[in-house]
């Protein structure tokens, strides 16, 4: 019964209703860090820094005992290495991504803005200095890492503007990327990953070679993963001219097997390089998501 | 390979529908946006062979399937060597069953009637319902009818006192099934194929209809029979018939069921039995053979009659060649002196029966019609029972010499031998009411004709000639058959008196009355043709009736259009059903 009144766990469209993106986010984030008893981030070092207001699913070995004692109020302690921590969001805006295989479900890149909004705000709450970049064919908008105060509106407003582009060239955001994280931090990559995969993994493997953690969240609609349609139809690349005519009953059973290859050939190459790979349907509620990261 | 619904195959066309669909299946396909396109066309390019050959697997399994479906509605037959359940192209049969006297011949212990009607029930029951179908019998009658109703009369079959003319049966038959439109047409000759049985010329059936006579069980078994009897002078002269070279047979006459006399013949000889005196009146007798296998003609029945000589006494008018031919009548005993027959060419009031010929004066013609009307021909004597004859009833015909009339031949069944004789001249006999011709109910008087016109007539007591018995007027008084004319005149036609005729039947004698009087007699008998057993030779029967001759083992796999036909529709359809099976798996499977 809880569970159903926890937003992070509704169907992804159904909470896009609820309103725009920051109000979903911080729906989830309530309804996440609820049902969860520790932070999903590792930060805590050895030197304490300051305390701050306990929040649902911070650890309870970390909470000032002392301060319980003398005044009743639920405070955690942190430390130097927390606040240090520079996440940056990748988020892939590409007309590919701007696609959804049933009018009942949100676009993918509508599913990737909520999904980053919510993980911002996470980050930001845990006085994680939180960037964001977006990108198609070049890089669209790009808010550093910051964690004072008035970030995650910026950040929101940063999704909000990026239209949907055209191509898709996560190398050069990739790139780009690389300078913006001067010291080690965290890198989160939201895209469908219809792109080159050995140009993006180059730009991948080189973040984590100067110490980066690095996620990657594989984003997929249902409809992409199993083929479906008319008897015969032909099918065209929103990012291109290509096209081809399926008879996708006939192909339904190679195409999710080529599918599952890919989903495969991408997790076997982000774990051999220490990349974090999650691969995620669109219908996942954001609950859900986010615990992968966990 | 033939088809019994041909019209079926247009259906072929159809098998094109699964490559016309395709292709219009091809031609306008909805675009949709598809971001994965990339996984799309490497899953294609990995599958794109293996879907091509399901394409053609599934366009040549659908294509397949219709042809089959189609030739399975068109029902087609191929030739089969087990033809007990396969099928035929519709054929016009003619199943000719040979129930002469001869089926009843035994042979090892059944009639060889039971073989061939055996034979027969086989033919008739490999018929289709597309099959028209006759069965002719001995007397030669092709009876239409189902597979059913044939088979029911075959069952009814007995041997037949009747003779079959199989070469007249065949040429009749063959043009029978010649005129059906059917794709075959047969005729089943099943008989003994006695060698008698074959009559004159060739049965020459048409081209297209094929003949197939079941071949003789066995040798031609010895066999003896009555033949022809004759009873003349106080004898009986009777011939035995049968099959050459059998042994020679005890031949018995009874008289009333006594034993009268015994002989000892063979086939091809002739006896003559002296008759024990007999009073006036007629008489049956019953010549018997031994028994043998064949037993119809081992009787014959005789009937003759015993009468005194005419009395006759011929006129001056009569002519010499009349007076010559009694005197030899008169020698032989068979006429006397008399006058209840009275020969002239004047009508006398003494005699009891009188035969007029035509005044040599022609000035006297009209003298002897005028007496022949004061006679009143045909008066009184009509009406008094006549059964069989029909003479001077409801014509009211009193005969009169006519005209002068045409020469011609003579024609005359009453009257035998006298058929063919040139007639030079002669009057016309005709009625006085100038049906000249002789209308329906005078014919029965008319003993003889030329050119169609009376020229021998009867009517009570009266006979007229058309012609004097002289040479001048016909060549008849030079002939060997006048003195038996003018014997069968006065001792016969005179009186009213039938010849005693043979006709084919049961053994059984029919008496022909007027009155209380007996006027003649029909004897009926087997014809002695069918005594003899002897089979003809294959090459005489392929020549005379143009038929194959084949033994019984080869009989069912010939007949109907020389081979038995499968029908293929069932495997077809067990085909299609393992088409459609396979089809529906590609296509599963594929989906």
């Amino acid at each position: 019964m809880a569970d159903k009144q926890r937003i992070d766990l509704l169907d992804p469209a159904e909470v896009a209703r609820f309103g725009g993106i920051e109000i979903v986010a911080q729906g989830v984030v309530e309804g996440f860090l609820t049902g969860i008893h520790r932070s999903p981030f590792r930060g805590f070092s050895v030197e304490f820094t300051e305390h701050r207001a306990y929040q649902p699913g911070d650890e309870p070995r970390y909470l000032d005992w002392k301060i319980l004692a003398r005044a009743d109020r639920l405070f955690v302690k942190q430390f130097e290495q927390e606040t240090n921590l520079r996440a940056m969001i990748l988020v892939d805006a590409s007309r590919s991504m701007a696609w959804r295989g049933a009018p009942g479900r949100l676009t993918k890149r509508a599913y990737a803005d909520r999904l980053a909004a919510a993980l911002a705000l996470i980050l930001l709450r845990q006085r994680d200095a939180t960037g964001l970049i977006t990108f198609d064919e070049t890089v669209r908008e790009v808010v550093p890492a910051r964690v004072k105060a008035g970030q995650w509106a910026r950040l929101v407003r940063g999704l909000v503007d990026t239209p949907d582009g055209r191509g898709t060239a996560a190398h050069a955001a990739l790139v780009r990327l690389t300078s913006l994280l001067v010291r080690r931090g965290l890198a989160v990559l939201v895209s469908d990953l219809l792109f080159d995969r050995d140009l993006a993994l180059t730009a991948l493997r080189y973040l984590r070679h100067r110490g980066h953690q690095v996620i990657v969240l594989h984003l997929m609609d249902p409809a992409e993963a199993e083929l479906s349609g008319p008897p015969e139809v032909r099918f065209r690349d929103p990012e291109s001219v290509a096209s081809v005519v399926v008879r996708p009953r006939e192909l339904a059973r190679a195409y999710k097997a080529t599918v599952l290859r890919e989903i495969g050939a991408w997790r076997t190459a982000c774990r051999r390089h220490g990349i974090a790979y999650h691969h995620i349907l669109t219908d996942m509620p954001f609950g859900t998501a986010l615990r992968l990261l966990a | 390979m033939t088809f019994l619904h041909p019209l079926a195959l247009v259906g072929l066309a159809a098998a094109a529908v699964p490559a016309l669909l395709h292709l219009l299946e091809r031609q306008v396909p909805p675009e949709a946006e598809f971001p994965p396109l990339r996984y799309l066309s490497e899953a294609e390019r990995q599958s794109a062979r293996r879907l091509k050959l399901r394409h053609l697997l599934l366009l040549i399994l659908r294509t397949t399937l219709i042809a089959v479906l189609v030739l399975a509605a068109a029902r087609p037959l191929v030739s089969a060597r087990s033809s007990a359940a396969s099928l035929h192209e519709p054929t016009a049969l003619v199943v000719i069953l040979d129930n002469s006297v001869s089926s009843g011949l035994v042979v090892d212990g059944h009639p060889t009637l039971d073989r061939l009607r055996g034979m027969a029930r086989a033919s008739l029951g490999r018929a289709t319902a597309s099959d028209r179908l006759w069965l002719m019998l001995a007397d030669g009658v092709a009876r239409a009818g189902t597979r059913e109703a044939l088979l029911a009369t075959l069952d009814g079959v007995a041997v037949s006192p009747r003779r079959l003319d199989l070469t007249a049966a065949v040429r009749v038959a063959a043009r029978l099934v010649d005129g059906q439109p059917l794709a075959a047409r047969e005729v089943h000759v099943l008989s003994d194929l006695q060698r008698t049985a074959l009559g004159p010329g060739r049965a020459s059936a048409p081209r297209g209809v094929r003949v197939l006579a079941l071949a003789p069980q066995s040798q031609a078994a010895s066999n003896r029979g009555v033949g022809v009897t004759r009873v003349a002078d106080g004898a009986l002269a009777l011939s035995v018939v049968g099959t050459p070279n059998s042994r020679a047979g005890a031949v018995t006459l009874r008289i009333r069921d006594r034993e009268v006399a015994r002989a000892l013949a063979a086939p091809g000889s002739a006896v003559s039995i002296t008759l024990p005196p007999l009073g006036p009146g007629w008489w049956v007798g019953e010549a018997t053979l031994d028994p043998d296998e064949l037993r119809a003609d081992d009787r014959r029945l005789v009937v003759w009659r015993v009468a005194p000589p005419a009395r006759v006494t011929a006129l001056p008018g009569a002519g010499a060649f009349v007076d010559a031919a009694l005197a030899v009548l008169r020698e032989g005993q068979r006429v006397q002196t008399g006058s209840d027959v009275v020969i002239g060419d004047r009508v006398e009031g003494g005699g009891r029966f009188t035969l007029v010929v035509p005044p040599a004066d022609p000035a006297l013609l009209g003298q002897m019609n005028r007496s022949l009307a004061a006679r009143g021909i045909g008066e009184g004597r009509r009406g008094r029972g006549e059964t069989s004859s029909a003479a001077g009833e409801g014509g009211g015909g009193r005969w009169r010499f006519g005209s002068s009339g045409t020469p011609g031949h003579l024609a005359a069944t009453a009257v035998p031998g006298i058929a063919g004789i040139q007639v030079t001249r002669r009057y016309r006999i005709e009625t006085t009411t100038g049906d000249g011709a002789g209308g329906t109910a005078v014919d029965s008087a008319v003993l003889a004709t030329v050119n169609g016109e009376p020229w021998l007539v009867r009517e009570g007591t009266v006979m007229l000639i058309g012609s004097r018995l002289d040479t001048g007027w016909t060549a008849l008084p030079a002939s060997p058959a006048f003195v038996p004319f003018v014997d069968a005149l006065v001792n016969r036609l005179a009186r009213g008196e039938a010849p005693v005729v043979e006709a084919e039947g049961a053994p059984r004698v029919e008496f022909r009355t007027r009155g209380a009087d007996t006027l003649g007699a029909t004897v009926y008998g087997v014809d002695p043709a069918e005594s003899d057993l002897t089979a003809a030779s294959p090459a005489l029967v392929r020549d005379v009736l143009g038929a194959d001759v084949l033994d019984g083992a080869s009989w069912t796999g010939a007949s109907f259009a020389g081979a038995g036909r499968r029908d293929l529709s069932t495997l077809l359809l067990a085909l299609a059903l393992f088409l459609a099976l396979v089809e529906l798996g590609v296509a599963t499977r594929t989906h």
